[in-house]
């Protein structure tokens, strides 16, 4: 039996992964584990193992395909196994042959050139129309008829994974909560039999947010979901693959959209506070002598916000459906700027975590994210999000909201600045702190005491401890 | 309230005696009914009450005497046919089916046929595959027929009376296991009303609907569910027809889940029918299959070890209801 090898679905709402580089290729021996190809997906790359050993056959998505999640991108074959039977348009017998698209393939390179494709004109008409590539047909007697290329656009149609024809396995209570909650089901993981969705796998809400919860749907990975519906028509995913086309990372792409979504749907406003950080800076000296540790600003930022969000939980929420949805956890996100753009990797229950796990954890993600190593796990169920320019010798600047995320701080440089110090002008290290509120969520009061909280914090860290 | 219990075969009993003496119209038919006092026991000091005249012992032929209750109902009494196993109904399905229940509609109304047939169901009796079949399925099948399954002393009480005031054909199915279970039953006069299914036991998690013999099994398996975390609601119906549908399909919205558990054949049973009700009904509430528990599809077993095997006890209503909710 041979093993198709599946474009994989590594999030919860991804439609459709991106082939980046087949690290084997067509003919190759492949052994069970060994990483076969690398997809990248809205958010992340990943290399992909094999899914048993043997002849890698049958590639059909060329690098830098856009293909969807569940279709059949190559095939392994036993290697005693001769290619599929020659010419067999689409034996319907197997399920799996459905999926892949008929007939042998031997991928690319191999190809016949179109020239030399024996279609009948009906057959070549009908191609046309379906956009269907006639050399990947094959038929017994070597000619291409309709029935062959019909057989090929239906052994193609499923492939969609759970696109129109095909529902994706669900009890019925399920897919109504799904409904009435917005939610798609594809997007969920199921529980129940044959991995059907059941009721307890359809999330309370569209945004859960909780890091442990496996179906948390965090705030990066789930575009079409977090997306405002306007965003979905005609912006939709046709003309983000045409962008694609022209050299448009994923990620640019994915944070073009949460940008736009977040500035035209939410209502911003933004608090100014400049803060004395002499005292985070004798405390950033002290932290980096007794832990050891390569401890950042940011790492004491992260901590900080952390507890300034314990004391006003009234801030670690988010604005959906016309309600206000309250988190449970405190995580926080780090805005990182990659190659390809934007991406923010999330320090989870940070207040629950001390300054070392913190920087430890801020290292990783942050490595990986460079890397372009992030896991879908790593970016989920942020609640609150920190963006530091100071490193660029930024003194202020606004940032956009992190939707469905109520605020953003944006953390400008650390600077020696004259200030008044009783009565006297006196030469100190400050930072400007400007906070960005997503006003269905925030009020100005609110935004300013939580502002004003984490600025005694910041200019008094001590008070942490008592 | 009376706190008084009886047995349940004593209830049925005193249903009839009541309704004799309120009604002279009714009368009781069947073999060994009289001096014997049936077979089960049931009937014993009704002839001594109310003479050979209104409690008739017949030959064995349940065809001429169904026949009988069927020719007296149409000429304005109210019989009583006692069927005394319900595998015998075989015989009188003609009486049942053919004319009883189709006289007042073939009639334009102008007959009526009250008439009850009282017979039995329930296996694991050792009566063997003739005597051992529980066949309401094949009568609630029959649009002109009511069909009445008592689950304990208070229902054998209150749907005899009430089937006796019917002016319908009504089949009422006793399960002959029960006769000696006692339970509470009011002193004097109430009925149970057809088509209104009693919540048993409330519950979150699962609906059991079931019937007759399988309303204690079922009650025993909640238990058992209790103690793994699993709250089920227990429902019986008390009439296969009328169905109170609206009952079972409010419980199922309600739990998402439901299992149907009847002492019946299972395939074309009245689970089927009882889980049809619900899958229609409640559709989009249900988060898992609607499941049926039915007795097997074999012939009853006269050895004991496999007649116990064929029919659902509570370890396999446990079992069922906690597959469903996937524990």
């Amino acid at each position: 039996m041979p093993t198709n090898v599946i474009m994989p679905a590594l999030e919860l709402a991804q439609e459709t992964g991106k082939v980046l580089r087949w690290m084997k290729a067509p003919g190759d021996t492949v052994r069970k584990g060994e990483p076969i190809v690398e997809i990248e997906t809205d958010k992340v790359t990943v290399e992909i193992e094999a899914p048993a050993s043997g002849i890698l056959r049958d590639v059909t998505a060329r690098e830098g395909d856009i293909v969807p999640v569940g279709q059949t991108i190559a095939v392994i074959a036993t290697t005693t196994e001769s290619p599929a039977p020659a010419g067999t348009p689409d034996s319907r017998g197997s399920r799996s042959s459905s999926l892949s698209p008929p007939g042998r393939g031997q991928g690319e390179g191999t190809d016949v050139a179109d020239g030399k494709v024996k279609a009948s004109p009906l057959a070549r008409r009908i191609a046309e129309e379906h956009g269907v590539d006639l050399t990947r047909i094959r038929t017994a007697t070597g000619k291409i008829e309709k029935a062959d290329v019909l057989a090929y656009v239906e052994g193609l149609q499923p492939a969609g994974n759970g696109g129109p024809g095909r529902l994706v396995p669900a009890s019925p209570k399920a897919r109504r909560l799904a409904t009435e909650r917005g939610i798609d089901l594809r997007a969920l993981k199921g529980s129940g039999p044959g991995g059907a969705v059941l009721a307890i796998d359809v999330p309370e809400r569209i945004l859960a947010v909780g890091a442990t919860e496996p179906l948390t749907t965090g705030p990066l990975t789930t575009t079409p979901l977090t997306l405002p519906s306007p965003q979905r028509g005609e912006g939709g995913s046709g003309a983000a693959r045409r962008g694609e086309g022209k050299g448009v990372g994923t990620v640019w792409r994915i944070m073009a959209e949460r940008m736009t979504a977040s500035w035209t749907s939410a209502p911003h406003f933004y608090l100014v506070r400049e803060v004395n950080v002499a005292r985070l800076r004798s405390w950033l000296e002290a932290a980096r002598k007794q832990t050891g540790a390569r401890i950042t600003y940011t790492d004491l930022l992260i901590k900080l916000v952390a507890a300034t969000l314990v004391q006003h939980p009234r801030v670690n929420v988010s604005w959906r459906d016309g309600a206000l949805e309250t988190h449970a956890e405190i995580n926080v996100g780090l805005a990182v700027a990659i190659e390809d753009g934007l991406v923010v990797p999330v320090i989870h229950r940070a207040d629950t975590l001390g300054l070392k796990d913190i920087a430890a954890r801020r290292e990783d993600v942050v490595a990986r994210a460079q890397a372009g190593r992030l896991r879908s796990a790593d970016i989920q169920g942020g609640v609150f999000t920190i963006s530091n320019l100071g490193m660029f010798g930024v003194d202020a600047f606004s940032a956009i909201v992190n939707p469905p995320q109520a605020a953003i701080l944006a953390v400008g440089r650390i600077a020696d600045r004259v200030v008044p110090v009783a009565g006297q002008p006196a030469v100190q290290p400050t930072m400007v702190l400007t906070l960005s509120c997503d006003h269905r969520a925030l009020d100005g009061a609110r935004g300013a005491r939580f502002l004003g909280a984490l600025a005694d914090l910041i200019e008094e860290p001590l008070t942490l401890l008592a | 309230m009376s706190e008084r219990e009886l047995t349940y075969g004593e209830a049925v009993k005193e249903a009839i005696a009541e309704e004799m003496r309120r009604d002279p119209r009714v009368f009781l038919i069947g073999e060994d009914v009289a001096e014997a006092g049936h077979p089960f026991k049931t009937l014993v000091g009704l002839v001594q009450e109310f003479g050979t005249e209104r409690i008739i012992d017949t030959p064995i032929s349940e065809p001429g005497y169904a026949g009988i209750g069927v020719g007296a109902a149409m000429t304005g009494m109210r019989p009583v046919v006692d069927v005394m196993f319900g595998d015998f109904i075989t015989l009188t399905m003609d009486q049942m089916v053919n004319q009883a229940a189709k006289a007042h509609y073939m009639s334009g109304g102008k007959i009526k046929v009250p008439i009850v047939f009282r017979t039995t169901l329930g296996a694991t009796r050792r009566s063997a595959a003739q005597h051992s079949q529980s066949l309401h399925a094949w009568v609630s099948h029959i649009p002109g027929l009511k069909v009445a399954l008592p689950s304990g002393p208070y229902e054998a009480k209150g749907l005899m009376k009430t089937a006796i005031r019917d002016d319908s054909p009504v089949v009422i199915f006793e399960d002959k296991m029960m006769y000696r279970v006692k339970g509470p039953v009011p002193e004097g006069d109430y009925t149970i009303p057809f088509g209104v299914a009693e919540i048993k036991r409330a519950g979150r998690d699962i609906t059991i609907v079931a019937t007759s013999s399988m309303v204690p099994i079922s009650l025993g398996a909640a238990k058992l569910l209790e103690d793994i975390g699993i709250s089920a609601e227990v429902i019986d119906p008390r009439t296969t027809w009328p169905l109170d549908k609206q009952t079972l399909i409010d419980s199922a919205r309600k739990t998402s889940r439901a299992l149907v558990v009847d002492e019946g054949y299972e395939r074309y049973g009245v689970t089927a029918e009882i889980a049809s009700v619900i899958a229609d009904g409640a559709f989009y509430h249900l988060d898992a299959p609607v499941k049926r528990l039915g007795a097997m599809d074999v012939p009853v077993p006269f050895s004991p070890v496999l007649e116990d095997l064929t029919v659902p006890s509570e370890k396999t209503v446990f079992e069922a209801a906690r597959a469903l909710c996937r524990r």
